[in-house]
């Protein structure tokens, strides 16, 4: 969000314009001069309203959106599993792009973009080696592509100019490809304009966990940071993760004292140049893009630019209550923070 | 006895073909409406989002919270959805709801721990996500209605309004000793003063009426308000000359309608000072209030101006002098404790009209004394001389 206020200007008369009368264009100047109390007024502070923290007021329906980001956190998509005649491991997966209102703040309906009525997409499971089918249906009224981040040919890019190009309305594809490189990566529309086509929803996870495996993690969930312009001003209005802003503040996640927590964390944020990630009272290996199994850094605070992403890994020590939200506070403020709950 | 039943027969005949007449575009109207609305007259009016106006009236801080008071002015009743302040979005209540109906006012309230001096934006979300912004650029606490704020904001009426006007009146047993073409050339001054009154109240109403809820139409309360004003003094005092009275109460009473012309203008210069003290837009500098007693203190001289000739009590003056200057008070009480731009149009609207009028009373009386003795350059130049003097002394001040 950009709203500037300019200070200057009003007291150079733009607001004076609308109190309006006579004469009184040019006060303003006087008060940059003297005090800006006037008259006998007391000069305390409006303090008092301390208590007050950002949040939406009410929930939204859950139910009529389709999905609740609380289960979207474990919700992953393995596909119909079958193994091909050369021993490979087959993994099938529907999409279908659908167009959708979805309530992403109380009482303000989002004419979405999904991939099956959910934001984000479904969260896409393999293993490294896989071969993947995506069969994807275009259902909504524009045209759309899936353009997978990971390693494969060009015509399975999901961008116009390669392959089938835009799938047009009612149209369908299959992307197939081999799960390459292991890590976490990302899926997206690549239809033009392309900030409108992700920022509408088109986005979603997509995991290749290595041959062998990470090692065991107690809990493992999936966020996917991304902000929501209801005004269509090309600047965000709202900011979550999994969607839904202040979800997991009113909804904290229940873990427990020295469990393994790995979270999968994508950051698909239009408009922003960068989302990042702050655990409270903690720290955390940070695995960037999930390529190695070697942590790059310990830390409580990452950065990702769009399309970036990692896997954090952490465990608590002490029970209570715990934020996690972006370090850029007016995202926080806008939405994106939320709570781990640390039971005994 | 035949022939006058005859007539009554005629003329109820023609009453009833005339009622028919009357209504029968009426009715075809409603059919046509009727039809419309049922079918939609053959055109595609279906907005894609609905049409949406939040007119942002005022906004009140107290200590910990901030009230933002608005008004629908939408085709149909709108819901605020959610509220962002300085980038957070912030909890809120809204009173009476937050669905608010069409025209109707509604109150948002927000706890929200505002600083002092510091400036303060927000964003209302209506339900279909249409964003209204609301800006506070200088915080702090608003003026309740409380005897000290009251005695401020009188004070600032007296010091803009009441002291100049009474100032100007001083003049009186010195501008009588002068002669008929110097007080000709005097209401010559006055009607010049007026007219620059005038069009700078015509042109504040104006720029004001931006700021009305749209339904309401502020250009167009400009127009009646300045016109209706303007005939009815005209009326009245063409109903006065019609009396007969002696050209002395006649003269009485055209500085009685320039005090009060003036007394509408100096009403909307209190608007003025009165809601920009509510904003904390205002620290009246010394430099400032100086500037208006300057530019005031020639109303003073403009009510008198027609009365030179004669010889009117104190009484008379000093209520001419409270006509003319008091209602800056008035005005500063209602622009600082339940500013309105609506209102402020209307008073704006009817102090235009009346200035108006009061320049057409004079320029009658300066026609008699021309008729006696045609002085062409005492008028040009005393017109002339009236407006310079306004923009004069406006240097200060502007």
């Amino acid at each position: 969000m950009n709203k500037t206020i300019s200070r200057r200007q009003f007291l150079k008369g733009g607001a004076l314009g609308l109190l309006g009368a006579a004469g009184f264009a040019a006060l303003g100047q006087n008060v940059l001069k003297t005090s800006a109390a006037p008259f006998g007024l007391d000069n305390h502070d409006g303090h008092g309203g301390h208590g007050a923290m950002p949040t939406t007021v009410g929930e939204v329906d859950h139910e009529r959106n389709g999905f609740n980001p609380s289960d979207l956190l474990t919700d992953f998509d393995y596909g119909e599993v079958s193994t091909l005649e050369n021993g490979q491991t087959l993994r099938e997966y529907r999409i279908t792009s659908v167009n959708k209102s979805i309530e992403v703040v109380p009482g303000i309906e989002y004419p979405a973009w999904t991939y099956n009525g959910r934001i984000p997409g479904p969260t896409i499971r393999c293993t490294e080696g896989d071969r993947i089918r995506i069969h994807f249906t275009n259902g909504s009224s524009h045209p759309h592509t899936m353009h997978f981040h990971g390693v494969h040919p060009a015509e399975m890019d999901g961008v116009p100019s390669t392959g089938p190009g835009v799938i047009q309305p009612g149209g369908h594809f299959t992307y197939e490809f081999d799960a390459e490189p292991f890590g976490l990566h990302l899926y997206h529309c690549h239809a033009f304009p392309l900030a409108r086509h992700i920022a509408k929803g088109l986005y979603g996870a997509f995991i290749i966990d290595p041959k062998n495996g990470r090692p065991p993690a107690d809990r493992e969930f999936v966020m996917v940071m991304s902000g929501f312009d209801v005004d269509f001003d090309d600047a965000n209005d709202f900011y979550a993760v999994n969607a839904i802003p202040f979800h997991y503040d009113k909804h904290p996640i229940q873990i427990h004292v020295g469990e393994k927590v790995r979270l999968y964390l994508v950051n698909i944020l239009e408009f922003d140049l960068i989302n990042s990630f702050h655990l409270h009272a903690n720290f955390f290996n940070y695995y960037p893009t999930g390529t190695s199994l070697q942590p790059s850094e310990f830390t409580d605070n990452i950065m990702q630019t769009q399309a970036q992403r990692g896997i954090l890994e952490f465990s608590y020590r002490y029970p209570g209550l715990y934020m996690f939200h972006a370090h850029n506070t007016e995202f926080a403020e806008l939405g994106w923070t939320g709570n781990f709950e640390v039971l005994p | 006895m035949s022939d006058q039943a005859l007539t009554n027969k005629k003329t109820r005949a023609i009453n009833l073909t005339t009622a028919v007449l009357l209504v029968l575009p009426l009715v075809a109207l409603g059919f046509v409406i009727a039809l419309f609305i049922r079918t939609g007259g053959g055109l595609h009016l279906e907005a894609p989002v609905p049409v949406e106006a939040l007119t942002i009236e005022r906004t009140i801080l107290k200590p910990g919270s901030i009230d933002i008071v608005v008004r629908n002015a939408s085709p149909q009743a709108l819901t605020i959805a959610q509220v962002v302040i300085n980038n957070a979005v912030w909890p809120f209540t809204a009173d009476p709801a937050t669905t608010i109906p069409r025209l109707s006012k509604g109150v948002v309230h927000l706890e929200y721990p505002w600083v002092h001096g510091e400036a303060y934006a927000a964003t209302l979300f209506t339900s279909n996500a249409i964003p209204f912004n609301v800006e506070i650029p200088v915080a702090f606490t608003t003026p309740q209605p409380t005897t000290s704020t009251f005695l401020s904001l009188t004070l600032i009426g007296v010091y803009v309004g009441v002291i100049p006007v009474y100032l100007g009146l001083v003049w009186f047993p010195v501008l009588r000793k002068l002669g008929r073409r110097w007080m000709t050339f005097l209401m010559a001054v006055t009607a010049g003063l007026l007219v620059f009154l005038g069009l700078d109240t015509l042109a504040e109403a104006l720029e004001l009426a931006n700021a009305v809820p749209s339904p309401l139409q502020g250009i167009g309360l400009v127009g009646i308000g300045a016109v209706a004003t303007f005939f009815l003094l005209d009326a009245i005092s063409r109903r006065q000359a019609a009396q007969e009275r002696s050209e002395a109460e006649q003269r009485l009473s055209l500085a009685y309608m320039i005090a009060t012309g003036i007394g509408l203008h100096n009403l909307g210069e209190g608007l003025a000072i009165g809601a920009a003290y509510n904003v904390g837009e205002i620290a009246l500098g010394t430099f400032l209030v100086v500037g208006f007693i300057i530019q005031n203190i020639t109303e003073g001289l403009a009510i008198i101006a027609p009365l030179l000739r004669d010889r009117p009590s104190i009484r008379q003056l000093a209520l001419l002098g409270l006509v003319g200057g008091a209602p800056a008070i008035v005005g500063a009480w209602i622009g600082g404790f339940a500013p309105s731009p609506t209102l402020a149009v209307l008073f704006l609207a009817i102090g235009t009209g009346a200035v108006f009028e009061v320049v057409y009373e004079i320029a009658k009386l300066i026609q008699k004394d021309t008729n006696r003795q045609p002085m062409p350059m005492t008028v040009f130049s005393g017109v002339l001389a009236g407006m310079l003097m306004l923009w004069v002394t406006g240097l200060l001040i502007k």
